[in-house]
């Protein structure tokens, strides 16, 4: 019998770095251009079929800040993991979610994360060196570029954050 | 609603649960929905099932339960349909209560806000990044002008460099074309000496670049006069063919004897020649030289005589010569100047050609004596020359002395 769990993830980063397109692109597979700015909280549900079991992602995709004291914490009550997003073009929002990385780490303790480094189909405008990209991955972690435009690995980060977190 | 009177109170009640949509979950400490209520469509809660596990039904509640502090609100959440809701958790005995309250438009003003203030957070970071990009045009615009101003720099130093080449060209010219001048005038200079001089001479006086020594003067020089006997008849006589002829092979063996004893030239008219020495240049013993000269003329005219002779004409050959003082110089006008002697001595010697006869060389006792160590002489006796109150003694130059032949040949 295949089993059926339930997770919560957490879509974290500065703002308009693509965290909203990110989980509209692996929900509902659309796109838009249109940046409308997220206040509190959007939740979504997504159903990820693993090999021997059935994971419901619970999305919730939290409202970027400037300023990380200004997360609200309380969001992240109950994540089993989350998925961190930068914008490879503006090289500070890389800064913002290594800062979250950190104080999510101090609050909750080291939860399973994937890092994004979204919008690499603005090829001319990327800003992240490859260097800096292996630097990332040295450190174990699973980053990868992204692009909700294309949806160059956003399948990939939810279904293998998802296998993490069902784990 | 303490204070309020009753028919407010239910009224600011009815009021909040329209206006804010309020739902509610009952949910008990087996995580079982226990109980719902109010505007449960709005948040997307419709169908919930009764005694049924709570958090499968509500996803959003995941990892919420149970409820670690209380009472516990999480903010703003968008469930469904663009709606917002504040969550608030309350513990009440052995339940546990969730209100949800619309928020909707709060958020939806918060948004519009924020969205400006992130917008412009944008526009300044696009700006700035616009900046950094034109500080690097820029950048490299001053380098490229940088490297413009050096290559012009260059260019005009290698401009000054060809300026400068160009003018020591010009300069360099000026001095070829002085120096082509110099060199055509010294050409033609001696073109002018040669006429008179021995062509070593021509060159000495050419490469000193001082003609003065051509300035009229007086010196003490040796005067030959020679000229051929029977040469007016034999002229009349023969085709003026054979004369010219006969005027090349003497001027051609005798010139040369000339310009080999560097004696200097004055004229030819006709068969006859006028040298004389130590003028333009001064030489040591003129005398001797003229005689060395005269001597080696005759034997030369003797082998021409009998070449002569064979062809039928009888031509023979005197030679005159004395030595005084002259005035030389020369004497001319511009485009025909000749380098001239005036003077007794050039008269005296001229008679003394004219009265001898084929094969001898009248000299003056003055030239006798002067060579009577080189030459045997014969004396003549004495010879009234025309212009000369007195006759003067002359000798005949027979031959010179063996050894002074050898010396001579």
């Amino acid at each position: 019998m295949t089993l059926t769990l339930q997770r919560k993830i957490c879509v974290l980063g500065g703002f308009s770095v693509g965290k909203t397109s990110l989980v509209r692109r692996y929900v509902e597979s659309i796109f838009s251009d249109a940046y409308l700015t997220t206040v509190g909280v959007k939740i979504d549900k997504k159903t990820v079929e693993l090999r021997d079991r059935i994971v419901h992602l619970i999305l919730w995709d939290v409202a970027g800040e400037d300023d990380i004291s200004s997360l609200r914490m309380s969001y992240l009550r109950g994540a089993a993991g989350y998925l961190l997003v930068a914008d490879g073009t503006r090289p500070s929002t890389l800064e913002v979610a290594l800062s979250i990385r950190q104080r999510v780490e101090a609050d909750f303790g080291p939860l399973p994360f994937s890092l994004l480094l979204n919008k690499h189909d603005l090829s001319e405008q990327w800003a992240i060196g490859d260097a800096e990209f292996e630097a990332l991955r040295q450190k174990g972690w699973w980053v990868r570029s992204s692009s909700a435009r294309t949806g160059e690995n956003v399948e990939d980060a939810f279904t293998d954050l998802a296998a993490r977190v069902a784990g | 609603m303490e204070g309020l009177p009753a028919s407010v109170a239910d009224r600011l009640q009815a009021l909040t649960f329209s206006e804010r949509a309020v739902a509610y979950l009952q949910i008990d400490d087996d995580l079982t929905l226990i109980g719902a209520g109010g505007h449960l469509a709005a948040y997307g809660l419709e169908g919930l099932r009764l005694g049924e596990p709570a958090v499968a039904q509500a996803g959003f509640l995941e990892g919420l339960l149970p409820l670690i502090e209380t009472p516990y609100v999480v903010p703003s959440v968008e469930l469904a349909a663009g709606r917002a809701a504040d969550l608030h958790f309350d513990r009440d005995g052995d339940s546990i209560w969730l209100v949800l309250l619309d928020v909707t438009a709060e958020r939806n003003a918060a948004r519009r806000v924020q969205q400006k203030a992130y917008d412009m957070t944008l526009l300044q970071e696009k700006e700035a990044l616009l900046n950094r990009k034109l500080e690097a045009a820029n950048a490299a615009l001053l380098a490229t002008q940088r490297e413009l101003e050096a290559s012009r720099e260059a260019l005009l130093e290698a401009h000054a460099k060809v300026q400068a080449q160009a003018a020591e060209l010009a300069s360099w010219n000026k001095t070829l074309e002085e120096r082509v001048a110099a060199q055509l005038g010294e050409i033609d200079r001696m073109a002018r000496l040669k006429r008179f001089l021995a062509p070593s001479l021509a060159e000495l006086i050419v490469s000193s670049g001082d003609e003065r020594i051509l300035e009229s003067h007086r010196r003490d020089i040796s005067v030959l006069f020679c000229d051929l006997r029977g040469f007016t008849s034999f002229a009349e006589s023969a085709e003026p063919e054979e004369v010219m002829e006969l005027l090349h092979d003497y001027h051609r063996v005798l010139v040369p004897l000339i310009q080999s004893f560097e004696g200097t030239l004055d004229r030819f008219v006709g068969d006859g020649l006028m040298v004389f020495f130590n003028d333009p240049l001064p030489c040591p013993n003129p005398a001797e030289r003229a005689v060395r000269l005269a001597v080696g003329m005759r034997d030369a005219m003797a082998a021409l005589a009998a070449a002569w002779r064979r062809r039928g004409h009888q031509i023979g050959f005197g030679i005159g010569i004395a030595q005084g003082f002259a005035t030389l110089g020369q004497i001319g006008f511009e485009g025909r100047f000749d380098y001239s002697a005036i003077g007794t001595v050039i008269n005296t010697a001229a008679r003394l050609c004219e009265a001898a006869k084929d094969g001898q060389i009248l000299v003056t006792s003055r030239i006798a004596t002067a060579i009577g160590d080189i030459a045997d002489l014969g004396d003549i006796g004495l010879l009234t020359i025309r212009g000369l109150s007195r006759p003067l003694p002359i000798s005949n130059v027979v031959s010179l002395k063996v050894e002074q032949r050898r010396q001579v040949g």
